[in-house]
């Protein structure tokens, strides 16, 4: 149950990765297909992420010599991990519902506020959710798996921002 | 970065030293470190570099305006500025102009969520830099948008217009400029102009920096943000500065404070009418009214 929420919030930030790489590099009014395509790709990418994390985690298993104790920390690890995941994915949500209310000022507040810090400290949380999460755990395989993780998480949005970029440097070339 | 003769509007060359030099006059080692990485030919500055880059910017600003509902906001107080046009009798299509529209978020949101046609307004945008016009009008093309983008000066005397609207424009006109800029306002046919900008707050600065650093990629983007919230006029200066340059139109601050509390927006308006619509505004704004300052 606990990865499986895991990986529920990993697609999640997925797709918010591809949605927020996205803007700003498309300058048309009506662009709901292009943000269709960006949240996509969001959730593709962290598919494949999950994918390889999850192929870590069945190898490291097949390889442990004490795979019953490992798996026992991997849960209380990524149950940890979850006390700060949580509440931070149910404070997005929470601003980007706020933002469905039909006032301007508390849409730009939303940005400015909240949207905006929560953002910037997206790899601090990805940083202290994953080390309080491994803060308890006994064994160095756990340990690792969650190095290796994290380090997806963090070259994730990096990779997708990448991505964007070269597609719209090519695109503002054919311009001028 | 881009320089146009104001009369013939063709493109001047710009030597990257004399920029450096404005900014090191100024103090200023951030813009410095920008300019300095601006690609160049023989001292000056490559125009197909430029281009691409502003666009590349131009197309990050208008994210900002979507985060901010920018279109939202224009369209709350045009919408009964427009109304109260008709109710003083005026029947003719209403010319709306967006001077310095850059690409033309204002104006192509306009032209794509609004009925023009139902309102009987036309909406048009101007810029004097034609690689942002090219490229507006390239984008209300692409969308089949009822919107035309046109390279010019919006307050000569070849251009009429009902009612003008800027958006971060304002700021850049200082002194006898912003005297003088208003003061181009009077013209028979303008029956009213709404200048939105930056709100000066003693957080401004700081808080546009940070939001800056967050949503802009580029560091001329970045930089511009800064400046243009450390450089945004004060109400006072704008109505101030309007009250002496045109006194045939009643102005006055819109939407200065949120929900009457002392917390400032981070738009604010220059709004100026023709005396008499001004009763018409009013009642058309209803609850809204509250946002409006005196009108003198």
């Amino acid at each position: 149950m606990t990865l499986l929420v895991l990986y529920l919030l990993a697609l999640l930030d997925g797709l918010l990765c591809g949605l927020r790489t996205s803007m700003g590099r498309c300058p048309l009014i009506r662009k709901r297909g292009y943000y269709v395509r960006a949240l996509v790709r969001g959730v593709v990418a962290a598919q494949i992420v999950s994918v390889l994390a999850l192929a870590a985690l069945v190898l490291t298993g097949a390889l442990s010599p004490h795979r019953d104790a490992l798996r026992a920390d991997l849960e209380s690890a990524a149950g940890r991990m979850l006390r700060i995941f949580l509440p931070y994915a149910a404070l997005v949500l929470l601003n980007l519902a706020l933002r469905l209310l039909p006032s301007t000022d508390i849409r730009s507040a939303t940005s400015v506020f909240m949207l905006g810090p929560l953002t910037a400290i997206r790899p601090l949380v990805m940083i202290v959710g994953v080390l309080y999460g491994l803060s308890k755990s006994r064994l160095l395989e756990t340990r690792l798996l969650g190095l290796f993780i994290l380090a997806l998480m963090l070259s994730f949005e990096f990779s997708l921002n990448r991505r964007a970029a070269r597609a719209q440097a090519v695109q503002i070339r054919t311009l001028v | 970065m881009v320089q146009y003769d104001p009369g013939t509007l063709q493109r001047l060359p710009v030597r990257k030293q004399q920029l450096l030099d404005v900014f090191a006059r100024f103090g200023n080692h951030r813009a410095s470190r920008a300019v300095t990485a601006l690609p160049e030919n023989a001292g000056v500055l490559d125009d197909r570099e430029i281009d691409a880059l502003l666009l590349t910017v131009h197309w990050e600003m208008q994210r900002l305006a979507e985060e901010f509902y920018h279109g939202h906001r224009v369209w709350e107080l045009l919408r009964p500025v427009v109304t109260s046009i008709r109710q003083a009798g005026v029947r003719e299509t209403l010319r709306i102009v967006d001077l310095g529209c850059g690409i033309g978020y204002t104006t192509r949101w306009l032209a794509a969520k609004i009925s023009l046609a139902d309102h009987n307004i036309e909406v048009v945008g101007m810029d004097f830099n034609s690689t942002l016009i090219a490229e507006a009008n390239r984008l209300a093309s692409a969308e089949g948008l009822p919107c035309r983008f046109l390279h010019g000066d919006a307050l000569s005397g070849e251009h009429s217009s009902h009612i003008l609207v800027s958006t971060g424009v304002i700021h850049h006109f200082r002194g006898d400029a912003l005297l003088d800029f208003l003061r181009r306002h009077e013209r028979r046919e303008t029956q009213a102009f709404l200048h939105f900008d930056f709100q000066p707050w003693f957080l401004a600065p700081l808080g546009s920096l940070f939001f800056h650093q967050l949503r802009m990629r580029t560091a001329i983007a970045r930089h511009d943000g800064v400046l243009s919230a450390a450089r945004a006029h004060h109400a006072r200066t704008l109505t101030e500065a309007a009250r002496a340059s045109v006194p045939g139109f009643a102005t006055g601050i819109y939407g200065s404070r949120i929900w009457g509390t002392p917390l400032p927006r981070v738009f604010h308006t220059l709004i100026g009418l023709r005396p008499d619509l001004v009763p018409g505004l009013r009642r058309e704004l209803g609850r809204h009214v509250a946002r409006l300052g005196e009108l003198r």
